[in-house]
């Protein structure tokens, strides 16, 4: 097991205690247990010192904190389903604003109900020239009530966004999941084996790598009515046996060349154990940077598909971007902040979070990028 | 280098015949109630009539037959006929369409390789001094960016609110009333004049490179940019031609700008990032040290040693940024209802148009291959190992 | 004797870093005269490769010049301006790298990357026609076919690739050229080539070279002066057949008796032992001490002066007399 014993610094003494101890012990997976966490805890010192890589994190929690709250307010009773539901909840009382109907009620020319058309239903029929009435102001600005107001359907907007955070980081989870799992293993396999097996995946990844991905997501989506999680899956599959598989191989050759996979072969070890003991293992770190750059993708492409309106969800960041916009409310922007802002924003700060992260991680795992 | 050259060129072939077929087999056989539906699925067309129309489609056929004959059709330049817009041949929409979009495309490639480029030198040469780290950030948060609403907040700024440009849309039609040109005639003038200066003032550059006296190279790069910059306003300003046809074309011309520009923001900022770090990789290399020990000045050393050999890395991502900028192009298209390939692809496949959602798909497939053999050439190029073993 | 050609006068260099200063270079002090060839020996990361940066003026940021001057042709180098320098450097002093591989720039043709060199120096500039007569000649020199010029890089063998940094080490006729690790990474008939065509093209054209290894054994072979440095410090300097005949200093003589001579008489081998200091906290008085068998009181607290035992041998320690004679065995 000796080359899985690549001495980073380490904290203290204790590790070095813990790892003889395994040693002696003969197993495997405490062995296994040890190593990975003295390169943690090494790698973490590193990464505690890249500024933008923390401030990437810390954004990632407060998303995480967010999607996590719903469930707390919801079961304290603090939020009640029918006011605060992302879907069906809906403001009964909303604020008012005094309208006086000032205009002729019927366009001579056309013969439109002006109210129809410059108002909305909710105006009486039988108002009268000079006549004043209090009209529900949907969207409402933010008040106590609704901390990020509510949308034009009366629904209240910070619970949107809450639970957007859940399908985003849902979605990105499945998705960077399904795709490091295939490119590890496509990169790994490709690398062991070589051959006829390296040019298919590698002619495949090549081919993926070409294809516009949104048009691809936008024709399937018109096939399909996508869920999220096929779009995770699509996404995931494209990535995986596409370029990330590339990258993944590429490390996973500069490991096949180790002396310690070759002493694994004399040993005796059999493919399927030199592969998944001795190939994965080491190509994991690279694996799990490119999570991170996996789930930015995902969410940046789940916001643009539903704004598109190609996607079957209920909540998301960029249906809540697609309501503003039909609704003619994101060209007034800053009238409406509060329905173009906040949803924007969460899309383009999570997606930044999780690739300042990676590009932190790039920096550990990659020496040469390291400040001399 | 030709040999490497063919080889890719015949890949680039084998890859587009996949791309088609799987195109046409999505979106063709699978939902092929679809196609039936929206021309004999009328139940309000009499039996006679629908089979006739079942039969013009070919959908009578089996699916390998209609799939040869589509295919017979579409390298005989026959892409079929648009259902929304019958009788309108396919070819016809994209003749029209697909320039707008190579325009867009194009320029925005062109512009944020070339700016991203300079400005992730610039961030990797003043490297742990300030700002570098806001800059950064701000980096991150632009090629991050959730793109259509970026888009909306930018129109929303520029047009909106400010009032410079012009919100969406190709043109402005209360322009056109009494235009005595087509929309299609004055902006292919556009896209050719445009086309042969830039094509002209590259030209320029690389001769200029070639002469190795001074003052002549830079008599000759600045009076060659100068006397194509000339030709240019001349041709819009002097000409008859131009002249009549200038204000149409600068009303075409002012509702490209935005679109141009917000495509150019986004995918500015991931090259710049890649720029940086592929610079701070170069600059410890030891070619770096024996530029500085020959007595170069520091510009030199960082535009002529470390940035030319920093290109390399970057343009092997723009391989990969081909495909990411078509798919902002098609974003950008549809926020701006930018008449292009993206537009059509999107509105096509919502409104079920099948013959052409498969032509936009495929030309959309067509130009990353030729996008991707394009940035090819030029690694080629700017690297001479894979020159020399390429031609072995 | 006339005025030497390069004269490093008490030279102090400190890297700044966040624990503190290392002294990376303490106080050296040597000159080379016109023609001449000097050898600096000495462990990795003893300062000899900095003390080269220093001659180009090429360290580090945080490099800093506490006192000392350099002085070539009496100028001295550390009181120019940086265009002053940068007009320099190549002209007056050039450089022959160590790493053979990655001196070229990869993307440029070898040709071209000695001629940017030349157009930097030659006022006037040289036409294309006499910057490839020149590069021709250079080639030829140093034993390369002259058309290899039009080649990239990556087409050289290791060894081409070093004859070719020679070769444009001497596009401006520099007064000296410092050859640092010049053929550490080439295997060994070349690197003996190398050294010989060195040899040869300094005979030819009366250059000052000043060579750095950590080889003892290559500084031996090309060298009239031999400079042992150690931590930092400029331990020993001398006629080289001087030194490696009689090391005054118990470091040479260590790292000596822990080389094998294929030529010389058989000798038991010593072993060298210990670690160099960290130089952010030297050692007092001589920094060699913690190491040295000859050590007294008097090395733990006074730091020994040089002194010259005859010939412009310089030895900086406090008992020189007590180190034996090369080839004989110490407990």
């Amino acid at each position: 097991m000796t080359d899985l014993i690549q001495r980073p610094e380490l904290p203290d003494g204790a590790p070095e205690a813990a790892l003889e101890e395994a040693v002696r012990h003969d197993s495997l997976w405490r062995i296994r247990w040890t190593l990975f966490k003295r390169s943690f805890q090494g790698n973490w010192k590193l990464f505690r010192s890249n500024k933008v890589g923390l401030f990437g994190l810390g954004i990632i929690a407060f998303w995480g904190l967010l999607a996590f709250l719903p469930t707390v307010f919801f079961a304290t009773g603090y939020w009640t389903n029918s006011v605060y539901n992302p879907v069906t909840g809906l403001e009964r009382n909303p604020p008012t604003v005094e309208v006086t109907l000032v205009a002729e009620k019927t366009d001579p020319l056309t013969e439109i109900d002006l109210r129809d058309v410059l108002l909305d239903q909710r105006i009486p029929q039988d108002l009268q020239i000079g006549e004043t009435f209090l009209r529900p102001l949907q969207p409402a600005p933010p008040s106590a009530r609704h901390w990020l107001g509510t949308d034009p359907l009366g629904r209240d907007i910070m619970s949107q966004l809450m639970h957007g955070a859940r399908a985003a980081f849902g979605l990105g989870f499945i998705a960077a999941t399904v795709t490091v799992v295939i490119a590890t293993f496509v990169g790994s396999v490709a690398a062991y084996f070589g051959g006829a097996l390296d040019s298919f995946f590698m002619r495949l990844a090549d081919l993926l790598i070409m294809i516009p991905a949104l048009a691809v997501l936008i024709v399937l989506g018109a096939i399909i009515r996508f869920e999220l999680w096929h779009l995770a899956l699509v996404i995931g599959l494209l990535g995986g046996f596409g370029g990330t598989a590339i990258v993944l191989k590429s490390q996973a050759l500069a490991v096949k060349v180790k002396p310690f996979i070759d002493a694994a072969r004399v040993a005796g070890g059999s493919h399927s154990h030199i592969i998944f003991s001795h190939l994965v293992p080491n190509v994991m770190p690279l694996s799990f940077l490119y999570m991170m750059f996996t789930v930015t993708a995902a969410i940046q492409s789940e916001a643009t598909l539903s704004f598109l309106g190609l996607l079957n969800v209920k909540t998301s960041w960029g249906l809540m971007i697609n309501l503003a916009n039909t609704e003619g409310y994101l060209l007034q922007g800053g009238t409406y902040w509060w329905l173009v802002f906040p949803a924007g924003l969460a899309v383009t700060l999570l997606a930044a979070a999780f690739f300042l992260v990676g590009r932190a991680m790039d920096e550990v795992i990659n020496p040469r990028l390291r400040r001399r | 280098m030709v040999r490497y050259f063919t080889r890719r060129l015949l890949q680039m072939v084998v890859l587009f015949l996949v791309f088609i077929t799987l195109t046409w087999f999505l979106l063709y056989a699978l939902p092929g109630d679809i196609v039936a539906q929206k021309f004999a699925g009328n139940p309000n067309l009499p039996p006679e009539a629908r089979q006739i129309a079942i039969e013009r489609l070919g959908l009578d056929k089996p699916i390998y037959e209609q799939f040869s004959d589509y295919m017979v059709n579409f390298f005989q330049g026959d892409l079929g006929t648009s259902f929304n817009q019958y009788p309108r041949p396919v070819t016809d929409i994209i003749g029209e369409r697909l320039p707008r979009t190579i325009v867009l495309f194009l320029t925005a490639l062109v512009t944020y390789y070339w700016a991203g480029f300079i400005a992730g030198k610039y961030l990797a040469w003043r490297r742990g001094k300030r700002g570098e780290m806001a800059i950064t950030v701000g980096g991150v948060g632009l090629f991050t960016v959730f793109y259509p609403w970026f888009a909306l907040v930018m129109i929303w700024l520029f047009a909106a609110q400010l009032g410079w440009l012009p919100i969406s849309k190709f043109l402005d039609p209360s322009n056109w009333r009494q235009a005595p040109f087509a929309a299609n005639e004055v902006f292919m003038r556009l896209f050719w004049t445009v086309a042969i200066t830039s094509a002209l003032l590259f030209a320029a550059q690389i001769a200029a490179a070639k002469i190795r006296s001074i003052p002549r190279a830079r008599l000759a790069r600045w009076g060659g940019t100068a006397a194509v910059i000339a030709g240019f306003l001349y041709y819009w300003w002097g000409s008859t031609a131009g002249v009549e046809m200038r204000f149409y074309a600068g009303d075409i011309a002012r509702h490209l700008l935005l679109p141009v520009g917000v495509l150019t923001a986004v995918n500015f900022a991931g090259i710049m990032l890649l720029t940086r770090s592929s610079m701070l990789e170069t600059m410890s290399e030891d070619f770096i040290l024996t530029a500085r020990a020959k007595g170069l000045s520091e510009k030199d050393v960082r535009d002529k040693h470390a940035a030319r050999t920093a290109l390399l890395p970057v343009t092997t991502s723009l391989v990969l940024a081909v495909a990411t900028v078509l798919d902002g192009g098609i974003i950008t298209e549809t926020v701006f209802s930018w008449p292009g390939m993206g537009e059509i692809l999107v509105s096509s496949v919502t409104s079920e148009d099948i013959p052409v959602a498969v032509a936009a798909f495929s030309f959309i497939g067509v130009l990353a291959l030729v996008g991707h053999f394009v940035v090819d050439m030029l690694y080629g190029v700017l690297d001479p190992r894979i020159r020399v073993s390429g031609s072995s | 004797m006339s005025r030497p050609l390069l004269e490093v006068d008490h030279l102090v260099m400190n890297y700044r870093t966040d624990k503190g200063d290392v002294s990376a270079v303490e106080d050296v002090t040597f000159t080379l005269h016109s023609g001449e060839s000097l050898g600096l020996v000495g462990e990795s990361g003893c300062g000899k490769t900095s003390i080269a940066m220093s001659l180009l003026r090429l360290v580090a940021d945080n490099a800093v010049f506490k006192s000392g001057e350099i002085r070539l042709e009496g100028t001295n180098l550390l009181a120019l301006t940086e265009e002053q320098m940068r007009q320099r450097r190549w002209s007056d002093i050039s450089m022959v790298f160590q790493g053979a591989m990655n001196a070229w720039n990869p993307v440029y043709r070898v040709g071209d990357q000695i001629r940017e060199a030349m157009d930097l120096h030659f006022r006037p500039r040289l036409s294309t026609a006499e910057s490839n007569d020149r590069i021709e000649r250079l080639f030829n020199l140093v034993g390369l076919n002259p058309a290899m010029a039009n080649r990239y890089p990556h087409e050289f063998s290791g060894g081409m690739r070093q004859r070719a940094i020679i070769a444009m080490a001497l596009s401006c006729d520099p007064k000296v050229i410092i050859a640092d690790e010049p053929t550490t990474a080439l295997d060994v008939i070349v690197q003996d080539q190398i050294l010989q065509e060195l040899k040869k093209i300094q005979a030819e054209l009366g250059m000052s070279i000043i060579y750095i290894s950590h080889d003892i054994a290559v500084i031996a072979e090309v060298t009239d002066t031999i400079g042992v440095m150690y931590a930092g410090k400029l331990v020993e300097i001398g006629p080289t057949s001087e030194v490696f005949a009689r090391p005054r200093h118990p470091y040479t003589f260590l790292l000596l008796s822990s080389t094998p001579s294929v030529t010389g008489p058989r000798r038991k081998l010593a072993p060298l032992e210990g670690e160099p200091p960290n130089l952010l906290d030297p050692p007092k008085g001589c920094r060699f001490h913690p190491r040295c068998p000859w050590a007294t009181d008097r090395c733990h607290t006074d730091e020994p002066i040089s002194e010259d035992v005859g010939g412009g041998h310089l030895v900086a320690c406090w008992n020189w007399q007590e180190v034996p004679e090369i080839g004989t065995l110490i407990k």
